[in-house]
């Protein structure tokens, strides 16, 4: 057959891009920075024969900071984030990863939208969403719901977002002054997936622990929020044995698959390494 | 049928400044638009997936890769290209005389991709670091430079560098490239450049089975019931031999497969078809079934009892073998006082050079000219002749500017299809290989499986040495018998070695064929050698620097093939060049390591060393070059430059000896070609011979043309040429003296010169005996280099921190050039000693194979030293594949000396070498 031939839509405004959406059902799809979807369509992995580009739509790029979150709107860029100083003094380990995703062009272009949208076990920031507790605002024909990130991936490629619903904004609750945080990733080159990556927030009151989150990056079919382990170190003074069992606990959820970056104990090994790096320079850090 | 109305649409948008309407189909990608639709070839494909970089422009501003972005997403905004930069821009004119002077450009592939993304970078830091030049360039692949002279060149420009770019100097003149204008302006033509819009598209089906045998259905009624088909070319569209090869008698590669295929990405059939229905045709839903059997990808399957042979000419798929003896090895080993030995493997690595295949051909008067990127345009045209059969008269081959090709684009691609294709279409046609067609049908770096022992006395010399090397051939024989003899020759590395035994194989497996590719096995075989090598100087309490100078050859003293040399040996001198920075480097490491134990830092830093050798030319084969120049009736002084210029920078290199033998400066030149009927044969481009071999023929041909022209005027060998272009007129100044030689009154010849001169060069060599012994090369080319790594020793990450690079280039004709080539040398060496490792069906695009990003890339002194051959022009040697044998052994024992880490296993993932020094820390 010929492949991927499809007709192109640039609506204005978000209700007309979930109305698309409706009309068209699964075999529609939103295009934002084209990312991730040009090269799967290249693939033949998807073949969407509508596609709803959103990037008109001035609303899904806005962002800022409001009420005690952090809000991103889906279409904004991950150059974007990393320049903003407003959200990198509120939330530094936003800036701290973007940098680390991919090359100055795909930065340019990807946004953090369709970064955490599709449930691409690869990218970096369903993790750090994790890890940040955010809340996706999903809007469909039905109206708006709102998923948290912990909750949103199931599978490889598969979220809970419907096909007609829309990723329109990110809540990010904003961490509290003089956290700590790290995102540790090891790669095999400028622009690969990680091996192994690990984010960490967490909070101190005189020297200890009181909240701590960590979540994983490329070890399993879904980003991994390591609950355990992050409750491991409520409570401790974030010593290193403290920090061991935490990375130990963390690593204990895993599930990598084997692949060009290594064999499975090769990987876990690199996660608890990076895990120990995030703990420690979070730990740090945290005031 | 679906409304075409509704799936494409006009867009708008300014491209370098000037409004531009453009009709699309929707999802059509901004880097086909801007080529086929906006004219704007000066944006490269690489990979169409984001990878490479090379088709990035700036959109409103930013940079981004045009393959990743649908045409339709830049409706009303600014886009800027490359070529559109170089015009108006001033930060990218400053670049462009920055590259030009810091030789950034080798290629010019990926050139318009890094100019572009500095461009943004200057526009936002007028003055950056070299750290964010590093992190703005990040997302473009190079393959020829190493990345560091385009670090300097963007610094540079950024500090307001404005020195004028020279183009002038004969031997010895660290010149700017004579074709680099065109490199930087973004007007150079590669394969896939030169053919117009709208020309018919050739697409290959290829096997998606590494071995299978199929049937082909009604491809007729295919054709007929597919839109825009013209035909199907299969093996019985093949008028001559369906077949082709590089070495006389291994012919032995269809050009479509007939009934079976022997790996995965073969070719079965190509369909032609017209440019706009080729844009979304795939030969995959052509008619065809096929029937999958087991196929053996090693070695060691290949040779097991009772696997079936995949030719029937070679008997357990040996497709040949190749050996070296002298002495005793056996006795030298028993009689030796320490012995070592090792058993490594490296894997199949991939050229990754960033222009893929691509071409065009068309017929003309009844003869078929091809445009196409390759390495040896003479044996293209012979090879196409053949399958054609007609005779080479009829054949024209047009090399275009080649993006890269470190031995791959020496065999046939894209010329065969392209040929039968206008043949029996009778229009111009084009085709480009997709990434992965490229990766997966062209050939790759031989993987080795090799046994080696060595034997020293306690006095430190090596008294036996046996080598065995099984090299993986892959489905057809391209340069695998180049790479069993090779290798036998250079097992023993750059030294002195009484017992001497090497033996090799090449055997064929279902893999795709593995050629040549800078070193033809070399590279390999100085793993397992150098890193032993350590290992015995180690248990002879020797340091590795003082071992091998106590074992390394000397002007005299004879090679395992018994060859002597009374001049130009000098891996001594390398070795002796490296010998303080060695001691510096050793004790920094261990002060930087104590450092790091107690402030229990994971790092742990090695200094490594290794030498190593190479013959320039074929292997005791005649490899001749001829090289021709003409004087215009109007006064221009023309070279024809035959020999393909890869990006090594062969052109410059020639015309500097042309210039220096002549005596004019380099810009009184002017050239042509390469063209096969208008410049005669230099040669391939291959086994580092263009600067001695093409030359020497260059050198020859300036001495003869100065001779002619001194005679007509009776002046003296001291007098001095005045080229004078356009003027009628040639100017001999002798002493006080000037003659004018009225050019236009003289005769001219059937290529229209008044004067001109053809001369050739075939080194002197003598074949091998059967015991391997004969005088397998002219000369060798000598190197040395230390490599600097830090080693997680938690995560088995390797971090090269710096290189020294010392090379016996017998004489740099450009030091600049010598540079570009010893650093990206050193890169690709880097590659094969780290990350690359091409596995077929799983690293068939460049983000699954790794090659080293800008990131990757430390700094690289180069030492150039300067022991003349007696048979260089000028003294000058090869250097193209020196320079990067010594890279992975020399980091090998990097690792080695920072963790106790043995690397048997090329490359030395971070897995590996995890697991390595785990091994170590049991052992």
């Amino acid at each position: 057959m010929i492949p991927a031939k499809f007709e192109y839509h640039r609506p204005d405004t978000l209700s007309e891009a979930v109305a698309l959406l409706a009309h068209h059902g699964d075999d529609a799809r939103v295009i934002a920075g084209g990312q991730s979807l040009t090269p799967m369509m290249k693939l033949r992995l998807a073949a969407p024969g509508h596609l709803v580009d959103l990037q008109a739509i001035a609303e899904l790029r806005a962002r800022g900071s409001v009420a005690g979150f952090v809000k991103i709107g889906a279409t904004c860029r991950q150059a974007e984030l990393i320049t903003d100083e407003s959200i990198s003094r509120l939330c530094p380990l936003l800036r701290e990863a973007a940098l680390q995703i991919a090359d100055p062009q795909v930065r340019n272009m990807g946004t953090i939208g369709g970064n955490v949208a599709n449930g691409d076990p690869g990218n970096d920031m369903p993790g750090l969403m994790q890890c940040l507790n955010a809340v996706f605002a999903l809007q469909g024909p039905k109206g708006g719901r709102e998923v948290a990130a912990r909750d949103y991936y199931e599978a490889a490629y598969v979220t809970s977002a419907a096909d007609d619903e829309i990723l329109t904004l990110i809540k990010i609750p904003t961490p509290p002054i003089g956290h700590g945080w790290a995102y540790e990733k090891q790669k095999r080159k400028i622009g690969d997936y990680a091996t192994a990556a690990a984010a960490v927030l967490l909070t101190k009151t005189n020297g200890v622990c009181d909240s701590a989150s960590i979540a994983m990056t490329n070890l399993g079919e879904t980003p991994l929020f390591a609950e355990e382990a992050g409750k491991l170190l409520v409570g401790s003074t974030l010593d290193e044995a403290a920090l061991k069992a935490a990375a130990k606990a963390a690593v204990a959820i895993t599930e990598p698959a084997e692949d060009g970056r290594g064999p499975v104990e090769f990987k876990r090994a690199v996660a608890e390494v990076m895990l120990l790096r995030a703990l420690k320079r979070a730990a740090g850090r945290a005031q | 049928m679906e409304d075409q109305a509704t799936l494409q649409s006009a867009v708008s948008f300014n491209l370098n400044g000037e409004p531009v309407l453009v009709e699309a189909p929707f999802g059509e990608r901004l880097s086909e638009s801007l080529r086929e639709r906006c004219g704007a070839r000066d944006v490269k494909i690489g990979c169409n997936a984001g990878d490479c970089g090379a088709c990035t422009v700036l959109l409103d501003g930013a940079p981004v890769c045009a393959c990743l972005t649908p045409t339709h997403q830049v409706a009303d905004a600014e886009v800027e290209t490359p070529a559109g930069l170089a015009r108006i821009d001033r930060y990218a004119q400053r670049l462009t005389t920055a590259f030009a002077r810091h030789g950034a450009a080798q290629c010019g592939i990926c050139t318009p991709g890094m100019l572009a993304s500095a461009v943004a970078l200057l526009r936002a830091a007028p003055s950056p670091t070299l750290e964010e030049v590093q992190d703005a360039l990040g997302g473009v692949l190079c393959r020829c430079t190493g990345y560091r002279s385009i670090l300097d060149a963007v610094v540079a420009a950024g500090q307001g560098e404005e020195l004028p770019v020279a183009i002038s100097g004969g031997v010895g003149a660290a010149s700017a490239r004579v074709d680099g204008v065109a490199k930087l302006s973004g007007a150079e033509l590669f394969g896939d450049d030169v053919a117009p819009a709208g020309a018919p598209v050739v697409k290959v089906l290829r096997s998606p089975y590494p071995r299978a045998a199929f049937t082909l259905g009604d491809l007729d009624a295919f054709i007929a019931q597919t839109p825009g088909l013209i035909c199907v070319l299969t093996a019985a569209d093949v008028p001559g031999e369906n077949s082709f090869g590089v070495i006389p008698g291994f012919e032995d590669q269809p050009v479509f497969a007939e009934s079976e295929v022997r790996f995965r990405g073969e070719a079965v059939a190509a369909f032609v078809g017209e440019a706009e229905a080729m844009r979304s045709f795939d030969p995959d839903t052509a008619p065809i079934e096929w029937r999958e059997a087991s196929a053996v990808m090693t070695i060691t399957e290949a040779c097991a009892a009772g696997t079936p042979h995949l030719h029937a000419h070679a008997s357990q798929n040996v497709m040949c073998q190749g050996y070296v003896a002298c002495g005793d090895a056996e006795a030298g080993l028993a009689a030796a006082d320490v012995v070592v030995e090792g058993a490594y493997s490296t894997s199949f690595v991939e050229h990754a050079y960033i222009e893929p295949e691509a071409g065009f051909a068309r017929v003309v008067d009844g003869r078929i000219e091809i445009a196409s990127c390759t390495q040896a345009p003479f044996m293209d045209l012979e090879a196409v002749a053949r399958i054609l059969d007609v005779s080479p008269q009829q054949v024209r081959i047009l090399p275009t500017a080649v993006g890269g090709g470190f031995g791959s684009k020496l065999d046939l691609s894209v010329q065969p299809y392209l040929a039968l294709a206008a043949l029996k279409t009778g229009r111009p046609v084009r085709m480009a290989y997709s990434r992965q067609e490229s990766m997966q049908s062209t050939t790759k770096r031989h993987p080795a499986e090799i046994r080696l022992r060595i034997g020293a006395t306690s006095d430190g010399r090596v008294c036996g040495f046996d080598f065995e090397g099984g090299f993986n051939t892959g489905a057809y024989a391209s340069w695998g018998p180049t790479v069993a003899n090779r290798v036998p020759v250079h097992a023993s590395g750059p030294y002195y070695i009484q017992n001497y035994r090497a033996r090799s194989r090449a055997i064929y497996t279902h893999c795709p064929p593995s050629g040549a590719f800078r070193g033809f096995g070399v590279p390999q075989s100085a793993i397992a050698q150098e890193t032993l090598f350590d290992q015995l100087a180690a248990k002879l309490d020797l340091d590795p620097l003082e071992f091998r100078l106590m074992n390394a050859l000397d002007n005299g003293v004879r090679t395992v093939t018994g060859q002597s040399f009374d001049t130009g040996v000098g891996v001594r001198a390398c070795l002796k060049a490296l010998a303080p920075k060695w001691r510096v480097a050793r004790d920094a490491a261990q002060a930087v390591n104590a450092a790091r134990v107690s402030g229990r830092s994971p790092l742990r830093r090695g200094v490594g060393l290794a030498a190593g050798w190479y013959g320039c030319g074929n292997t005791s084969m005649p490899n001749p070059s001829t090289i021709k120049a003409g004087i215009t009736p109007d006064g221009a002084l023309t070279l024809h430059l035959g020999a393909v210029d890869i990006g090594q920078g062969s052109h410059t290199v020639i015309a500097q000896i042309f210039a220096e033998a002549i005596g004019v400066a380099l810009h009184d030149l002017s050239f042509v070609g390469a063209d096969t009927d208008i410049t005669p044969d230099a040669g391939k481009t291959s086994a580092s011979r263009q600067t001695f071999i093409s030359g020497n023929a260059a050198r020859l041909t300036g001495e003869v043309l100065r001779e002619k022209v001194l005679r007509l005027c009776n002046a003296s060998g001291e007098a001095t040429l005045e080229i004078l272009p356009g003027s009628g007129r040639l100017q001999v100044l002798d002493g006080a003296q000037r003659h004018e030689i009225a050019l236009r009154e003289m005769p001219v010849d059937s290529d229209g010169y008044a004067l001109a001169a053809l001369e050739s060069y075939d080194p002197p060599i003598k074949p091998l005996d059967a015991n391997g012994q004969g005088d397998p090369y002219a000369q060798f080319g000598y190197a040395a280099q230390i490599a600097e790594v830090d080693v997680d020793m938690t995560l088995g990450l390797v971090t090269p921190v710096k290189f020294i690079a010392a090379h016996d280039v017998g004489r740099a004709i450009n030091p600049m050039l010598v540079e570009g080539q010893v650093t990206g040398g050193v890169a690709q060496g880097l590659g094969m000693a780290l990350m690359e490792e091409f596995i077929p069906g799983r690293s068939e695009n460049l983000h699954e194979y790794l090659i080293p990003t800008i990131g990757d890339m430390p700094e690289v002194e180069t030492i150039i030293i300067e022991e003349a051959d007696a048979h260089g022009p000028y003294g000058a040697k090869g250097l193209g594949e020196h320079v990067l044998i010594p890279t992975a052994p020399a980091l090998f024992n990097a690792i080695r000396h920072a963790s106790g880490a043995c690397i048997t296993r090329a490359p030395a993932t971070p897995d590996r070498v995890l697991a390595a020094i785990n091994a170590a820390r049991e052992a």
